[in-house]
């Protein structure tokens, strides 16, 4: 399946930064980017498959949207004082991406599909920091494939649920604290695909010309990857070490991707003016350790775990749309992500904390029919200090920020 | 497209954390010289390289202070021609249980037939001398022809009576380190108490004292501020825990053996032990790496260590010869090789091969008076102290830094090199590390420290 879409989409659009909480990756439509990443509480076009399958069935055409966003992010690393050591992130660009499909089966019931990427990661710190034993390189993926129903059960009252099957995979490198006779460490690579299975529901109640609500709830997706390869280089060539490292090695794994619960808000004191508000609930704590099963010994153990124990965290978001003319409308939005990450499990993955994010767009209609939705988000995460004991990760002060430009185009038929 | 402009231009805003300040608080880093042993040389893996030499820690100490004001450092450093210095030890592989084979690195030596180097005239900061004794500072000829050929090489030509002290005394500086003392008792252990040579006899206390108040008088006689460290006590080098692991599990496998048989001091008296007492921390005894081609053969009848001892010593190699000095030999201490090795007293243990509880505490004791007199003329001095001694015995039970496990271990504990005495180039950024945090401590600097993983521990084959 994965493949497929590999083909379908290009390889370099799985990749996607984790630039919200923890790796959940909110940027699911350049037109609420633009408000805050808002949504649950107002129709949003065809992305309400993703924020509020309830609200989808307020749809008055059929439409297709098709969007993307550049992540470029920046990690600086400094480790504790007196240590003059630094490092910084050197990650690619993630491009987390979206295409949504509606289609009205009559007034009421409305079919959708909707392809988008709410988790990922990539953080690349190089193979010379100091944390390097614990990570040089990290890829997160999934891509969700979401088939919704949406039915409006009254004019003020919508419903909607879609089945999620989620892809992806995970890439892992970090080098080995041996050194071989050339001097160089050894290095272990865990490369696998995942899968797993969730659902996203909706309700949706407009009550006035001037009021809406939402909730929404998208499940949690445990990915599983089953038989990832293991791959070990540049190791000691002696039987007594290398024999502790065996070609062939797979592992196990299964990575939680959080159930989000959303309450959601929209005022629209004028035809002009739309203003939302979101309140999001992650239910971080599903994610408990990060552990490998490996098929065969590794240095003397069959598996290798680290603490994570992620806290649930909440998310507030704001924003607005103000049409200027019938073609050209503009946005503005924020919001404040709270770390699901505790004091001690600061990790190099996810060097997560508590995070600001501030947003503008617009949105212009080509033609009757086509639309285009441009989006600038930029995000700054709190300076953060952890000692990193209790979750096997790397101490010292990380600092992370991301520039992230999106664009979409709407088509309505 | 405009968003994306924008992102391209705001792309090159980088996170900023804040540079912590740096700076020399009341010492004055401009010249900097280190006073030393083979430690502050940078030996490791049984020999003085360039390698080593490069990542000596007064080289990281006077990196690290350039950044408060240091300037140049000179090494008196072996060429790339001849990088290998005074040869060393690499490990050439290893068993499939894990046993080290380690083998001399023999080309690109800096040395000539008799084993002496060449003059080395250029400029020196870093005078640490391989197995110089504060006893050794004031001696005239130690850097002549017949003295220690590493300060020999040093040593200027037409003044082969300076002493150590005065070569030190004639160094112009503003700052120093100085970690001397280890060698008035290393050798006493090394050798497992078994040698009569006052070389390898305990510097009696007092004259420990009066050397190590000349050497520090000498070195703030214009009120120079600098770093003073006390000695680890050598017990707890790999060099004496690691031989004797193996002979308890070679005898752990056969309980009828309740005594082993050795011979104690530099005569001919014996002793007998548990096996259980080897490695012991009360009452214990330690078995140097010296012992290693010797270990297997516990419980053997063999008389392989007097016949190697006896080529060494024997005045001839002629084979009648070293024959007759064999012969003398087992006479001198009444050995019976047909009797089984370590077992019996009649071929119990060599002394050089067993560092008894009497002798560790001759070690203990001496390594005690030591550090009180280290530590006490730092403090009459207002100089920084590094406790290596403290320091060594905290990280005895082992510990984590960066995802990579370091202790005390032979090999695998990443901290000490193939000579199980010696550090590993990453041993000695941790030990610069901990002499930049009592400097900064002492004179209210603040000196990064280094990242210990860009230093290299034991490369394994």
């Amino acid at each position: 399946m994965k493949r497929k879409i590999l083909a379908l989409i290009g390889g370099s659009l799985l990749s996607g930064a984790a630039m919200a909480g923890g790796y959940q990756v909110n940027l699911a439509s350049q037109r609420q980017i633009g408000m805050g990443h808002t949504g649950t509480g107002i129709t949003t076009g065809t992305s309400s498959i993703f924020f509020n399958p309830g609200a989808m069935s307020f749809l008055r055409e059929n439409g297709v949207t098709i969007g993307a966003s550049g992540i470029i992010s920046k990690i600086a690393y400094r480790a504790p004082e007196p240590s003059g050591a630094t490092a910084k992130a050197d990650n690619p660009l993630g491009t987390p991406f979206h295409v949504y499909g509606v289609f009205g089966i009559n007034d009421r019931l409305k079919a959708g599909l909707g392809v988008y990427t709410p988790f990922g990661s990539t953080v690349n710190w190089g193979n010379d920091w100091n944390g390097r034993f614990g990570l040089s390189e990290l890829s997160l993926q999934a891509i969700f494939i979401q088939p919704t129903l949406s039915y409006q059960i009254t004019d003020q009252l919508g419903i909607g649920a879609g089945f999620v099957y989620a892809v992806g995979g995970v890439n892992l490198q970090r080098n080995i604290p041996l050194q071989n006779s050339e001097g160089a460490y050894g290095k272990a690579e865990l490369d696998g695909k995942a899968n797993g299975i969730g659902f996203n529901a909706g309700i949706f109640f407009k009550p006035s010309e001037q009021l809406s609500f939402g909730l929404s709830y998208r499940s949690k997706v445990d990915m599983k990857v089953d038989g990832g390869d293991v791959m070990f280089s540049n190791l000691p060539t002696s039987p007594a070490i290398a024999g502790r490292f065996p070609a062939g090695t797979e592992f196990d794994a299964t990575l939680p991707l959080p159930a989000t619960l959303t309450f959601g808000a929209g005022f629209m004191p004028s035809e002009d003016l739309t203003i939302a508000v979101d309140v999001s609930h992650v239910g971080w704590s599903a994610y408990k350790s990060l552990r490998f099963d490996y098929s065969q010994d590794v240095n003397g153990s069959n598996f290798a775990e680290n603490a994570r124990n992620y806290e649930d965290a909440y998310i507030y978001r704001v924003g607005a749309e103000y049409k200027v003319s019938d073609a050209f409308a503009l946005r503005a939005g924020g919001y404040y992500d709270g770390t699901p990450v505790q004091e001690g499990y600061l990790t190099p993955e996810t060097p997560d904390s508590d995070s600001r994010g501030v947003s503008v767009g617009f949105g212009y209609k080509l033609s009757e029919d086509m639309s285009v939705d441009a989006s600038f988000l930029y995000i700054n995460k709190k300076k953060r200090t952890d000692a990193s004991d209790l979750s096997g990760g790397v101490a010292g002060t990380y600092k992370s920020i991301a520039y992230i430009p999106g664009i979409a185009l709407n088509y309505k038929f | 497209m405009l968003a994306l402009a924008a992102g391209i231009f705001l792309a090159s805003c980088e996170p900023e954390i804040d540079v912590p300040t740096t700076s020399p608080g009341e010492a004055d880093f401009s010249t900097y010289i280190a006073v030393g042993n083979s430690l502050t040389a940078g030996y490791g893996d049984r020999g003085l390289y360039r390698e080593g030499q490069l990542n000596s820690y007064p080289a990281i100490l006077a990196q690290q202070f350039r950044s408060v004001g240091g300037g140049e450092f000179a090494q008196p450093l072996f060429s790339e021609e001849q990088a290998n210095g005074s040869g060393y030890l690499r490990l050439a592989g290893l068993s499939a249980q894990g046993a080290p084979t380690i083998v001399p690195v023999t080309d690109k030596l800096a040395t000539n037939q008799a084993g002496r180097f060449a003059k080395y005239t250029g400029p020196v900061q870093n005078f640490g001398i391989p197995d110089i004794r504060l006893a050794d500072i004031t001696t005239p000829g130690y850097g002549g022809a017949q003295g220690n050929r590493y300060f020999e090489r040093i040593t200027p030509e037409n003044d082969a009576n300076q002493t150590y002290l005065q070569r030190v005394q004639a160094a112009d500086h503003t700052f120093f380190s100085m970690w001397l003392g280890s060698n008035d008792v290393l050798g006493y252990a090394t050798s497992g108490g078994a040698s009569s040579d006052p070389v390898y006899n305990i510097t009696p206390t007092n004259t420990f004292d009066v050397r190590f108040s000349d050497m520090v008088n000498a070195l703030t006689a214009e009120g120079q501020k600098g770093i003073v460290a006390t000695i680890p006590n050598v017990t707890s080098l790999p060099f004496f825990t690691t031989v004797g692991a193996s002979i308890r599990q070679l005898l752990g496998l056969n309980p009828a053996i309740t005594r082993l048989f050795a011979i104690t001091g530099a005569g001919a008296s014996r002793i007998s032990f548990a096996p259980s007492q080897i490695n012991t921390p009360q009452d214990g005894v330690l078995i140097p790496l010296t012992a290693s081609p010797y270990a297997t053969l516990v419980g053997q009848p063999t008389g392989l260590y007097w016949r190697d001892l006896a080529k060494q010593v024997s005045p001839s190699q002629n084979a009648l010869v070293i024959r007759g000095t064999l012969v003398a030999l087992l006479a001198t201490y009444q050995i019976d090789t047909t009797q089984m090795f370590g077992l019996s007293d009649r071929n119990p243990l060599p002394s050089a091969l067993v560092l008894d509880a009497a002798e560790q505490a001759n070690v203990t004791a001496a390594t005690n008076d030591y550090n009180t007199i280290i530590k006490s003329v730092a403090d009459a001095k207002g100089l920084a102290l590094f406790d290596s001694d403290a320091y060594f015995k905290s990280v005895a039970s082992g510990f984590s830094r960066d995802g990579v496990s370091y202790s005390p271990a032979f090999i695998t504990g990443n901290l000490f090199s193939l000579d199980g005495v010696h550090p590993t180039p990453r041993g000695y950024a941790f030990i610069a590390n901990e002499m930049i945090k009592a400097i900064n401590s002492k004179y209210g600097a603040r000196i990064p420290t280094v990242d210990e993983t860009q230093y290299r521990a034991v490369l394994l084959p």
